[in-house]
């Protein structure tokens, strides 16, 4: 077990992050067009002002000493200074973790609550008309853009109905279940869609399995045989998924966190990209791709705990 | 006439669901339809009949605006309105616009009165008798003398150099007097330190505290600072020691900085938030439609720069840029785009207050034979091929490319759209890597007079290569730099309608329409003025019943 966690710690750590993360969050936003210092300062500032800051912040260098800069301060965790923000990077992160990770919890927990018993009625019934209507709301709201799914939660939930607020945040449980569950709602509505195909699938093989159909012979419930025999087996590939779809939550916390105004990491990257805030725009990313990579990580090892067949390959 | 075709690079998915949005909005909005209320101007749409009471203190005003405050430090704003808009609560200068809006003055504010020397260099200020910050310090004559001198200190005030042209220096005279001394005339100077780089601050604490000052600042505007969370929000309670007595009438401000105009749209009509800025074009109907909302409107010095790069020669070419101008259909252009809001300009710049009327420098009319005619004289007779850039992510920019592609087409000039994220596009427009642009999602001046843009443009030695349109004309210069320093009023009017009327014949860039702030507010919230620069200080803004 522990030699099996060493070998997936190192190669996430070497591979994932220390080639891929720091080639790619750097090199992506530096290569497409846009200068900060001008979009910050506009139209205004005179051509010595943009050289002197230019000098400031060190982007008179050369792409590849820029580059090694990056890469020798993040090894020692100095993640930089906001250039459009005018404060610490790792300041203004911590500022908004919260609110974001918030978010992608609440909006996991509700797609498992949606799509987990919607999984198992779809399972029981295969194509039945219950499934098709089930598969075919799931596969809409999986289907539908983000942004306006949480525009039309607004609309019924916030402005019809006023039960919740349209926008806005307040921390705290009550603040987060009053502010966050329409923008979770709408994240997990659409990955609810990704659990019920995945979940449902595998039950249908666990179902027809001749350990099932031995539990069965034993006079259990159905309910027993689902819940207690045929999830634990299928729930390794949903799980699996899951984790896949970590990167789809962080992204979908983009777009929802714009539409709902709350104060996370998603609405900071969409700001720090349009002004190309190279210091910020390298933190988000890096830190989003160590979350996939450390997501799967984790993933691996609850399926280790889980599967003894995983313990032994990993031997 | 319909505007179609053209190559986009946006997915149609997210036009699509933009489309519902609007429709969906609309449809929602129709519910419960009043009589349609005409736009007028800011101060005539402020107050609904609720409103007629005398001003009562108290409540709390949530305000969602597009741009968020980055910034607390008046000469490094980080966001332009965003942080302009939250200097104007907090910070007050030594004079401001007429905040009613209703006229384009420079009226009072710290200080009561001032004198100008007959030379038109030195300017003697009296400061209004017990101001205070809102800590309850005095604003003394040390802080205005320091304030103005970092304002006219180019290594400081780095960003809005531009507006402290001329300035030499400032001293104290007495304790409630300041003088300040120009290198020259400079006609604008009023309104210079009128805006925020010359707001004054508490000279003790900045020099003590640094940067640090700036996370808990200390002004002499309406409001003071509560707390701030940069990019989410900003709160504001009474200030206490403001000089206008019995002034501001709210117990707190909290602006939201919310980009998505639907969620701002949504959060007033759902009781969320009281007021909101920057309402789309495409929504002004449905939102007018609703009895619990005012739509208001500001006519500020906002308008749609098309941008000529003179490095091309089609464009170099004075037929061909008289041309363009004839093949717009303005008249259409503002019914079907931005429901008749806007205005039809006669001056290549953004509407200023010293603008002559459109019976003294005529608008260019549309008038595609003329325009055709001018193109057969021009040294492109055959037409020719050239791109249109412009910002993605703005509710009218793609259409109003659509618009122009065909007009232009139609006189044998071919036109690509290239639509990109707004940074791509000012770092083109800086790089006059474009040969037409729109070069900022919203294109406005930081003063009601001409004297800042007329120097963009046309004083090439100012380093901005003709504002990056690299025209270039030395006796239009030297006519604006005459018009910076004139002294008198009226012959500086007269100057500036030649200079108007030179710049439309030359036409080195192009306005195609002068486009109006446009925000909506709850009706029960009375006393909303928006300045000549489109800035709601909100002292006289109050709840009724």
């Amino acid at each position: 077990m522990l030699n099996y966690l060493l070998r997936r710690v190192a190669l996430a750590a070497v591979v994932g992050i220390a080639a891929g993360l720091l080639v790619a969050t750097f090199f992506i936003i530096h290569l497409v067009p846009g200068d900060p210092v001008r979009i910050v300062l506009a139209g205004r500032a005179t051509p010595a002002t943009i050289a002197r800051v230019h000098h400031q912040l060190a982007l008179d260098r050369p792409l590849w000493t820029q580059f090694s800069l990056y890469v020798s301060h993040t090894m020692r965790g100095n993640f930089g200074t906001s250039f459009t923000l005018d404060s610490p990077v790792a300041q203004i992160i911590g500022q908004r973790l919260g609110p974001s990770a918030a978010l992608i919890g609440y909006g996991m927990l509700l797609s498992l609550l949606i799509g987990v018993p919607l999984a198992i009625v779809a399972a029981l019934r295969p194509n039945s008309w219950l499934d098709n209507v089930v598969r075919l709301g799931t596969t809409l709201t999986f289907a539908l853009p983000g942004f306006w799914l949480g525009l039309m939660l607004a609309l019924v939930f916030g402005l019809k109905l006023r039960w919740l607020p349209v926008s806005g945040y307040s921390p705290g449980v009550v603040g987060i279940l009053r502010t966050l569950t329409l923008p979770a709602l709408a994240l997990g509505l659409a990955l609810a869609g990704v659990v019920v195909r995945t979940l449902r699938s595998s039950l249908l093989e666990v179902l027809q399995s001749e350990h099932i159909e031995a539990t069965r012979s034993r006079g259990f419930s159905e309910l027993r045989v689902v819940g207690k025999h045929a999830m634990r087996n299928s729930a390794m590939n949903t799980l699996t998924i899951l984790s896949v779809n970590i990167g789809f939550l962080i992204g979908g916390t983009v777009v929802l966190e714009q539409v709902f105004q709350i104060p996370g990491l998603g609405s900071l990257l969409v700001g720090a990209v349009e002004k190309r805030d190279y210091q910020l725009v390298q933190a988000l990313t890096l830190l989003a791709g160590a979350a996939v990579v450390l997501a799967s990580l984790a993933t691996d090892v609850v399926q280790a705990l889980l599967d003894p067949r995983v313990k032994l390959d990993g031997r | 006439m319909q505007f179609t075709g053209g190559r986009m690079r946006k997915t149609g998915a997210i036009l699509i669901s933009g489309v519902s949005i609007v429709l969906l909005l609309t449809v929602w909005g129709s519910v419960g339809r009043s009589a349609r209320t005409p736009l007028n101007s800011s101060a005539d749409l402020a107050s609904s009949a609720a409103c007629s009471t005398a001003p009562v203190r108290g409540g709390n005003l949530v305000y969602e605006r597009q741009a968020a405050a980055e910034t607390l430090d008046p000469l490094n704003p980080l966001n332009g309105n965003g942080d302009i808009f939250a200097y104007n609560l907090a910070y007050s200068g030594l004079v401001r616009s007429d905040p009613t809006g209703r006229t384009n003055k420079i009226v009072p504010s710290l200080a009561d009165r001032w004198t100008i020397s007959r030379d038109g260099k030195t300017y003697t200020f009296h400061l209004r008798p017990g101001i205070k910050f809102s800590n309850g310090q005095p604003v003394t004559a040390e802080d205005v003398a320091w304030t103005l001198n970092r304002f006219g200190n180019p290594k400081i005030n780095a960003i809005m150099a531009a507006v402290a042209g001329g300035f030499g220096t400032a001293t104290v005279v007495d304790t409630s007097t300041v003088r300040v001394q120009l290198k020259k005339p400079v006609a604008a100077f009023l309104y210079n330190i009128s805006i925020w780089p010359a707001f004054v601050m508490p000279k003790n604490l900045v020099e003590k505290q640094g940067k640090a000052f700036f996370k808990h600042p200390v002004g002499s505007g309406p409001f003071m600072v509560k707390s701030f969370v940069k990019g989410s929000y900003i709160t504001f309670a009474r200030n206490p020691h403001y000089w206008e007595a019995g002034k501001p009438y709210l117990n707190s401000v909290r602006f939201n900085f919310v980009g998505d105009s639907n969620t701002r749209i949504l959060a007033l009509r759902a009781g969320n938030a009281q007021d909101i800025d920057v309402v789309p074009f495409s929504q002004v109907k449905s939102l007018r439609a609703d009895k619990n909302v005012v739509v208001q409107t500001a006519k500020v010095p906002l308008f749609l720069g098309l941008w000529l790069n003179h490095l091309r020669a089609p464009l170099a070419d004075l037929n061909v840029r008289k041309a363009l101008q004839h093949a717009i259909d303005r008249t259409l252009i503002n019914q079907q785009i931005f429901a008749g809001l806007g205005q039809i300009p006669n001056s290549v710049l953004m509407g200023f207050s010293m603008d002559a009327p459109a019976s003294v420098v005529k608008p260019y009319s549309y008038d595609v034979a003329t325009a055709k005619a001018l193109m057969a004289r021009s040294k492109f007779p055959k037409g020719f091929s050239t791109t249109l850039l412009y910002p993605a992510g703005s509710d009218f920019y793609r259409q109003l490319g659509l618009a122009l592609q065909q007009e232009f087409g139609a006189i044998g000039i071919n036109v690509k759209l290239i639509e990109q994220d707004t940074a791509t596009v000012t770092n083109a427009w800086f790089t006059r890597k474009f040969d037409m642009v729109f070069p900022f999602a919203s294109f406005t001046s930081d003063l009601t007079v001409p004297d800042e843009y007329a120097d963009f443009l046309a004083n090439w030695d100012n380093g901005f290569h003709g504002f990056e349109s690299s025209w270039r004309d030395p006796a239009v210069q030297k006519k604006v730099l005459q018009f910076e320093t004139t002294r008198s009023d009226s012959a500086r009017a007269k100057q500036w309608v030649q200079i108007q009327q030179t710049l439309m014949n030359l036409t080195p860039v192009i306005n195609v329409l002068k486009l109006p702030f446009i925000d909506a507010h709850a009706a029960n919230v009375c006393g909303t003025h928006l300045d000549g620069l489109g800035s709601d200080h909100l002292e006289d803004t109050w709840f009724a019943g």
